[in-house]
């Protein structure tokens, strides 16, 4: 547990998202966008191949005080003095990980279902994946285990932090977070992206829209998934026109329409936001 | 005619009289500063805009309203981005939520290509719009009877394009703006495809009623030049129409008088010298 410290945006690593940019200037934007954890995952390169990979990544991190894990190989982390390993259900069992890391690394593990993140979480284990939520390109052909599964870890997993990973974008990041995630983990929507350090920004934003929507609230409960603009939003607001205010626009000349029809401004006070609304704000801008 | 010119010759669309026959667009300027400018030197009074959502990751990048209210300007909403009538109805709804006047420019593409009009679509939306009591004033093909049908349906003004959004290419058929001009009993305003001065004057010689561009300016390598000389163009093209050109003729007629030429200056050589010479 020694290396071990809080996070909220994981990001792990995928070469074949980026053609064209190095592996350095992409996980780079990314922790320039506050990635405070990050994982390298390459499960096509040599031995060799890795150790450069994570000799360079661990500077990296080190550089921006981030911890640093590698997927399945506690050989490479321990060569590159990594913070630790990340494994999946079939890699290496975590005992034997754990007796070849010693106990100060950290050691994380993915885990598909409730049985399993309860096992990982008494065998030790540092922290958890919890996915993947939504279908990924990253792990073809494994089912989606959707945000129920996020909402029972929520419920269950307090001593260790657990992170939902899995097709989490920034549109359908509130949906994870008002299932109550608090931590995120994304691949392709960061690395793929031209702009990952934009993504993590985005990213990030969702999760502090979400904390400050919980402390405002009763608690999670209190909280509504709304879509506002194409966006999945957990929101505490019980009017258009808390919500207007919450994203702060209730002072600016913006239109809204919810649920297809349209809401006159003066009306925004009384109107109700019920649980699965579709909300558009538009507005003017520069057109010919 | 030179009385008409004199009465200050104003446009009047939707019960309003205009006195610039140049519309603006508000897209792709480098800055909301040189916008302004542009509008300023333009003389614009009607500009257009688009109806987006909000960015909700830049709340502050405000709408670009603020950088042009209390300019007195005539808004003329587009609805850009609409595929088919009802979703131009609901942007146009929209734009007229904002409270800021019930003008709307119908524009539904059919093609991603090209951003040709659908004017299938274009009527539809057109018929319900008047309906509604919106001023429409529909983009639309070159196609003087897409026109007609549009003037029927109430619109307040066709605007027919010169050729496709943007590309700058002028106007592509002279013949069919011509006769839409000539027909119609609504104002025509050629909207998109202009690139330079010479095509907004040309517009007007052919009898449009104003001219709407965007691109030709904002991408000008100086917008607010360009602006300035879209405002001439287009008052130097409505003169000339009002002033009536001359006939084409085939050969030349001098304009100096023939007669009282000096003796020793000799006529016009004969060609028997001009083959030798």
């Amino acid at each position: 547990m020694g290396r071990m410290k809080d996070f909220r945006l994981y990001v792990i690593t995928g070469e074949n998202y980026h053609p064209g940019r190095t592996l350095r200037e992409v996980m780079e934007a990314a922790l320039r966008g506050g990635a405070d954890f990050l994982q390298l995952r390459d499960k096509n390169a040599s031995k060799r191949e890795l150790l450069e990979k994570a000799k360079m990544l661990r500077e990296l991190t080190r550089s921006y005080g981030v911890p640093f894990v590698v997927n399945d190989h506690p050989d490479v982390a321990l060569a590159v003095d990594a913070d630790g390993v990340h494994l999946g259900q079939d890699d290496l069992p975590l005992a034997a990980a754990r007796s070849l890391l010693g106990p100060d690394r950290i050691i994380g593990i993915s885990t598909h279902s409730i049985e399993q993140a309860r096992e990982a979480q008494r065998q030790g284990a540092d922290y958890i994946g919890v996915g993947p939520v939504f279908p990924t390109g990253t792990k073809p052909g494994r089912a989606a285990v959707t945000t129920a599964y996020v909402a029972q870890a929520a419920a269950e997993i307090r001593s260790i932090p657990f992170v939902a990973i899995g097709g989490i974008t920034p549109d359908n990041a509130g949906e994870v977070l008002a299932a109550g995630a608090t931590r995120l983990c994304a691949v392709s929507a960061v690395v793929g992206s031209p702009d990952p350090e934009a993504v993590c920004r985005r990213l990030l934003a969702r999760i502090e829209e979400c904390s400050e929507a919980k402390a405002a609230g009763a608690g999670p409960d209190a909280l509504r998934t709304v879509t506002v603009n194409g966006q999945a939003k957990p929101t505490s607001a019980g009017s258009l026109w808390e919500l207007a205010a919450q994203l702060g626009l209730a002072e600016k000349r913006v239109v809204a329409e919810m649920n297809g029809a349209i809401v006159p401004k003066a009306e925004w006070r009384t109107t109700a936001l019920p649980a699965g609304a579709t909300v558009e704000f538009v507005h003017f801008v520069g057109g010919g | 005619m030179p009385q008409v010119i004199e009465n200050g010759d104003p446009l009047v669309i939707g019960g309003r009289a205009l006195s610039s026959r140049l519309f603006l667009g508000t897209g792709r300027f480098p800055s909301p500063a040189v916008l302004r400018e542009a509008l300023d030197v333009s003389g614009a009074e009607v500009i257009t805009f688009a109806v987006r959502r909000v960015n909700l990751d830049a709340v502050e990048d405000d709408s670009m309203l603020q950088h042009v209210e209390d300019g007195g300007y005539v808004y003329l909403p587009n609805t850009s981005g609409a595929g088919n009538a009802d979703e131009a109805v609901r942007i146009a709804r929209l734009a007229r939520e904002a409270g800021l006047g019930h003008w709307i420019k119908v524009e539904i593409a059919a093609d991603p290509r090209t951003l040709l009009p659908d004017a299938m679509e274009t009527l539809r939306a057109t018929e319900r719009l008047v309906k509604e009591g919106f001023v429409v004033l529909p983009y639309t093909s070159d196609d003087p009877v897409a026109c007609r049908r549009l003037e029927e349906a109430g619109a307040a003004a066709v605007m027919p394009g010169g050729a496709p959004i943007g590309t700058g290419l002028g106007i592509l058929n002279p013949y069919a703006i011509g006769l839409i001009a000539e027909q119609a009993g609504v104002p025509v305003i050629v909207d998109a495809g202009i690139g330079s001065a010479a095509d907004a004057a040309q517009a007007m010689e052919l009898g449009a009623a104003a001219v709407l561009v965007n691109t030709p300016v904002a991408k000008a390598r100086d917008p607010v030049s360009m602006a300035r000389a879209m405002k001439l163009a287009v008052e130097a093209g409505r003169l000339s129409w009002l002033a009536g050109r001359i006939p084409k003729k085939k050969y030349a007629s001098a304009s100096s008088p023939a007669e009282g030429i000096p003796h020793g200056f000799g006529a016009v050589p004969a060609e028997a010298e001009r083959a030798g010479a």
